[in-house]
């Protein structure tokens, strides 16, 4: 199981109270880890993505609970036990790499995020994605990987407009979704290795790699002899230099 | 991360005290979403044009990035972007006067794609981007030091709502781009000199053929000339 494609979503449902409780629900405007914040299911462990010396990530998609205005939800019943059984969040997500945001306005300036709205989840018959994550991150062993949500639609505020009365722990309030190709072991070295020679890393790419060194022991034979005669020539260089140099012995150069 | 896709997302809302919102978006709550007015044919700069989130200063490249600027879409139908690179703009009318309309509109760039739009009928229609779906090809290539921006303008007078903006009423306008800095900066100025298109792709094919020559011109011997030199004491 060297190289996985994996999946990792976070989610906040309705806590079955009003929607009042701060404990349960994010503040508008505030940033949030999917991996260790506050808020939904995160990691049992609540620790950041830390990729470790055998791993080499690549991110795919990352995607949010699209729409915007808090004035667009469904409630059904009437009162006392009006439920509220769709939500938009006016969510935003980012991808930040040790301290480096990925997303960026156009004056420089760190930005929010990729918006529900152009990469949404989860996908319904009319959503039609605008945003591809092209080119792929990579994020490097040793390197710290975190996905922050920020929510524009404040669900403790709206609460306070008297429009429902229950939020079921049925109706999902927030989404995130990342996708991401998980590299370990002696491929996570092969996928460091084509990084390094500027190709990009694939599932396509490392399993072609390893095939060449497998089915070659080690190289193809065109480019072992290749190699082979580089290095010749190099020593052959080298030796006259020395010679050039007078730092060479006659016993190394003879009569030449 | 000296290649990222970038995107940046206009809405015309404010947090209820002032027309335009500074970095950021206005955090919005139930029976508090205000969105601001515009008239029609007026065009509104979707980052500095005081309505709606904005930016401090206009998108100016620095001397080490390019812009590949490929997506462009707005919400409703009636809304039109339009791309402008210094003091040109890139939707033209036949007679090369820059588009009277504004630009491309939202019945061929809806956003979302797949918006459901309610017609005058009543009735609601989902708009599906098919003629731009890779985007605007080939795409607009901003060059270091270059000042861009995005225009949009309505075709019908657009209302402000105070409080109760629907999912309907918010105006959007959303722009995607690649963004090209440091050494790739240098290889997207390669490749252009050469006349291929900037893409991704080509960004990583000159990479490695980079890497490979200087791969093999560190095991290469050296030219006839220098080894053959005389020596000198």
């Amino acid at each position: 199981m060297a190289i996985r494609k994996q999946i990792y979503t976070w989610e906040l449902w309705g806590d079955g109270g009003d929607g009042t409780d701060i404990t349960h629900y994010p503040r508008g405007g505030e940033s949030h880890s999917i991996f260790y914040g506050s808020f939904g299911a995160v990691q049992a462990g609540q620790q950041t993505g830390l990729v470790k010396e055998n791993e080499f990530v690549v991110i795919e998609r990352i995607a949010s609970k699209p729409g915007i205005s808090p004035n667009s939800f469904i409630v059904t019943g009437v009162a006392p036990n009006r439920q509220l059984v769709s939500w938009l969040p006016n969510m935003f997500v980012n991808l930040i790499i040790d301290t480096t945001n990925y997303y960026q306005d156009p004056q420089n300036v760190y930005a929010v995020g990729i918006s529900g709205l152009a990469s949404p989840y989860p996908k319904q018959i009319g959503d039609e994605p605008y945003y591809e994550l092209w080119p792929p991150v990579y994020v490097l062993p040793h390197q710290t990987l975190d996905v922050r949500y920020t929510l524009y639609n404040d669900i403790t505020l709206s609460a306070g407009a008297g429009s429902w009365d229950v939020i079921p722990i049925t109706t999902m309030m927030a989404a995130v979704y990342v996708e991401y190709t998980l590299y370990n072991g002696t491929d996570a070295m092969m996928a460091q290795k084509l990084m390094k020679l500027g190709i990009p890393v694939t599932v396509g790419s490392v399993e072609n790699y390893r095939r060449m060194l497998l089915e070659s022991k080690g190289l193809e034979t065109d480019t072992f002899q290749h190699y082979l005669k580089l290095v010749q020539s190099e020593e052959e260089r080298e030796k006259k230099e020395r010679k050039n140099q007078g730092l060479a012995r006659y016993t190394q150069y003879h009569s030449e | 991360m000296s290649l990222r896709r970038q995107a940046y997302e206009w809405r015309n809302l404010s947090d209820g005290g002032t027309t335009s919102f500074l970095n950021g978006y206005p955090v919005l709550w139930t029976n508090n979403a205000n969105t601001v007015g515009f008239s029609a044919n007026q065009p509104v700069d979707v980052f500095i044009g005081d309505i709606g989130n904005n930016i401090d200063i206009p998108g100016q490249l620095k001397a080490f990035q390019y812009i590949v600027l490929d997506a462009v879409a707005v919400f409703p139908p009636t809304l039109h972007a339009q791309i402008y690179v210094g003091t040109s703009r890139y939707f033209q009318d036949p007679d090369n006067v820059p588009s009277r309309d504004g630009g491309i509109s939202g019945f061929a760039v809806p956003f979302p794609n797949g918006a459901g739009w309610v017609n005058s009928g009543g009735s609601i229609v989902n708009l599906i981007n098919y003629d731009f779906t890779k985007g605007l090809m080939p795409p607009i290539i901003i060059e270091p030091g270059q000042v861009w921006g995005v225009e949009v303008t309505s075709s019908v007078n657009v209302a402000s709502v105070v409080n109760t903006a629907t999912e309907q009423q918010i105006q959007k306008c959303f722009v995607k781009y690649l963004l090209i800095d440091g050494a790739d900066c240098l290889v997207a100025k390669r490749l252009l000199e050469a006349g291929w298109p900037l893409t991704v792709e080509n960004i990583w094919a000159y990479k490695q053929d980079l890497f490979k020559t200087h791969l093999y011109a560190g095991l290469a011997p050296l030219p006839d000339k220098v080894e053959k030199a005389t020596r000198k004491v």
